[in-house]
């Protein structure tokens, strides 16, 4: 039992670490960086430790410090108490839904079977969009206690565009539950072994909505409509300063990470190097013994898993740099007269494809 | 004439999609982010980079500026570490933000001696307006505007340069005192 709880605590500790401590502040830096590289600038990279400026690495202790030391400001005839939990609702969320992402396989190690998800809840799919959907209450919270016309605006914005959102991504994953024919997470990933049967191969129109709708759900540009800098000075976030604004751009950043730690999962063949099953990858390092060789192999598959996270935050960081922002009516166009009725209709075709194999 | 913008521009369903042009966008950027990340690398790896990648990585980086480019006025200072200058006093005319003010000295002009010098030669850069008038003024080949043009200072006291910190060796302006030759000749001075 202690054993158990030890592993479950070292899960815990490694995804707080990996999401918390390594990627949202390197996201930071990451995303300073590419989007000079793209438009032909340098970039942040003046923050020096004794001369030393490590291509601007250290800008992100300065970020911490400057968010750390500056003044919490709360506005006049704001609701004291809502303004400060709101961005804590809006964090929290982004961070529990790791709780069911399985970022690897299972494993024998000294006689004991390893499972490398914090929770395997059999309903691990449906936590994840009853966990995010649950930020939405604090965006909504955080722009109607800042007592602040923009704030409300944007936070008003981001209940609308969460919602037909939702929708969307809702129905995609019906699809992808089709197929599979599981909500457990780490099914979803055992499934995907197979090359061929990766989520990409069996739901290519799933993949681009599911992506579109979790991008929009992020609220990361072409969505960026609730924090519009050029209409709502900074959406619901306006009055916000200090650490409870880097709150705000921490849960952003931990955001990108789920969306491609869970696009990884459905459709991307989760922790599976293509063409090799776990198995052949075992047999590759038998002179190893039994914990030796599945240590090993975690270890590849943990990090074939991160890179595809990384790769999917690239992906959505170069679309936050070329597109431009949609018009408020564009958003609502695209959730409900296109990805909607797309969505209905990869249902049926899923559907009637399954039937027809059958 | 007033011109009219058609808005009406009738689209292709494909076009009306937008996901080529979107991909098209996804494809430039990002050639423009490898082009990048891999063109800044002689840079760090202390080797000349690609002319096309023309970003420059300014402190530690710095670009060759064109002769012709006027960054601080310096005094030409001969070999026998006496200035060119024998404080005439034209480019204090010539000048026309007032910067320069010069006190000369003189002695008795005999073979192997100097007549006159500047006791006192100071330019004060937080007033210079980098024209070169004085350059084009300076009938002793004396004064020359260098290509050094980092002379931003927290104190606006520091910013008026005495003629020790002005003196510059005349082999280090040989490119720039070839290239007022030319350029005034045309004038015939």
């Amino acid at each position: 039992m202690w054993v158990d709880l030890i592993i479950t605590l070292v899960k815990i500790f490694f995804i707080l670490g990996v999401t918390v401590a390594f990627f949202a502040p390197i996201l930071t830096w990451v995303e300073r960086k590419q989007s000079a590289l793209m438009q032909d600038r340098i970039g942040a990279n003046r923050a020096d430790i004794l001369g030393f400026t490590a291509l601007g690495l250290f800008h992100i202790i300065a970020d911490a410090l400057k968010m750390f030391t500056k003044e919490d400001f709360i506005p006049d005839g704001a609701n004291k108490v809502l303004h400060t939990i709101a961005p804590i609702i809006a964090l929290v969320p982004a961070l529990l839904t790791f709780a069911v992402v399985p970022f690897g396989g299972q494993y024998t190690l000294f006689g004991k079977e390893v499972n490398l998800v914090i929770s395997d809840l059999d309903v691990g799919l449906l936590f994840v969009f009853a966990i995010a959907s649950l930020a939405t209450y604090g965006y909504v919270i955080a722009g109607w206690s800042s007592n602040n016309n923009w704030s409300l605006l944007g936070s008003m914005r981001t209940a609308s565009q969460m919602i037909s959102y939702e929708v969307t991504m809702g129905l995609t994953i019906i699809g992808v539950l089709m197929v599979f024919g599981t909500m457990k997470l780490t099914e979803i990933g055992a499934i995907q072994e197979d090359f061929l049967r990766w989520g990409i191969f069996l739901q290519p129109l799933g993949f681009f909505m599911f992506f579109t709708a979790s991008i929009a759900e992020n609220k990361r540009i072409p969505f960026d409509a609730p924090e519009a800098e050029s209409e709502l000075v900074a959406g619901y976030f306006t009055e916000y300063s200090g650490i409870k604004f880097g709150m705000f751009f921490m849960a952003e950043f931990i955001e990108m990470v789920t969306i491609g730690a869970i696009m990884t999962i459905l459709f991307f063949g989760a922790w599976h190097i293509p063409f090799l099953t776990t198995a052949t990858l075992l047999s590759w390092f038998d002179f190893l013994g039994t914990t030796g060789s599945n240590l090993v192999v975690m270890l590849i598959h943990v990090g074939v898993f991160f890179a595809k996270v990384v790769l999917f935050i690239w992906i959505q960081m170069i679309v936050r740099w070329t597109l431009p922002r949609f018009r408020y009516d564009q958003i609502m166009n695209l959730g409900w007269k296109i990805l909607l009725p797309l969505s209905l209709a990869n249902i049926l075709v899923t559907g009637l494809v399954i039937l027809a194999l059958n | 004439m007033a011109y009219y913008v058609n808005r009406n521009i009738k689209m292709t369903w494909w076009e009306r999609s937008y996901i080529p042009e979107i991909l098209k966008g996804l494809l430039l950027t990002s050639r423009r982010f490898f082009y990048n990340l891999f063109g800044f690398l002689p840079f760090f790896l202390g080797t000349e980079k690609d002319r096309r990648i023309f970003t420059v990585y300014y402190p530690e980086e710095q670009v060759q500026y064109p002769i012709a480019y006027r960054g601080r006025p310096v005094l030409a200072q001969n070999e026998d570490g006496m200035p060119a200058c024998v404080a005439c006093g034209l480019c204090e005319i010539a000048c026309p933000a007032y910067c320069i003010h010069i006190e000369p000295a003189e002695d008795s002009g005999k073979q192997n001696q100097y007549e006159r010098w500047p006791e006192v030669f100071n330019i004060d850069y937080a007033i210079c307006i980098f024209c070169g008038n004085c350059e084009e003024a300076c009938p002793e080949e004396a004064i020359f505007m260098s290509d050094d043009c980092e002379i931003s200072m927290l104190d606006r006291k520091k910013m008026l340069y005495t003629k020790e910190q002005l003196l510059v060796p005349v082999a280090d302006l040989q490119k720039r005192i070839e290239f007022t030759r030319n350029m005034y000749a045309k004038w015939n001075y």
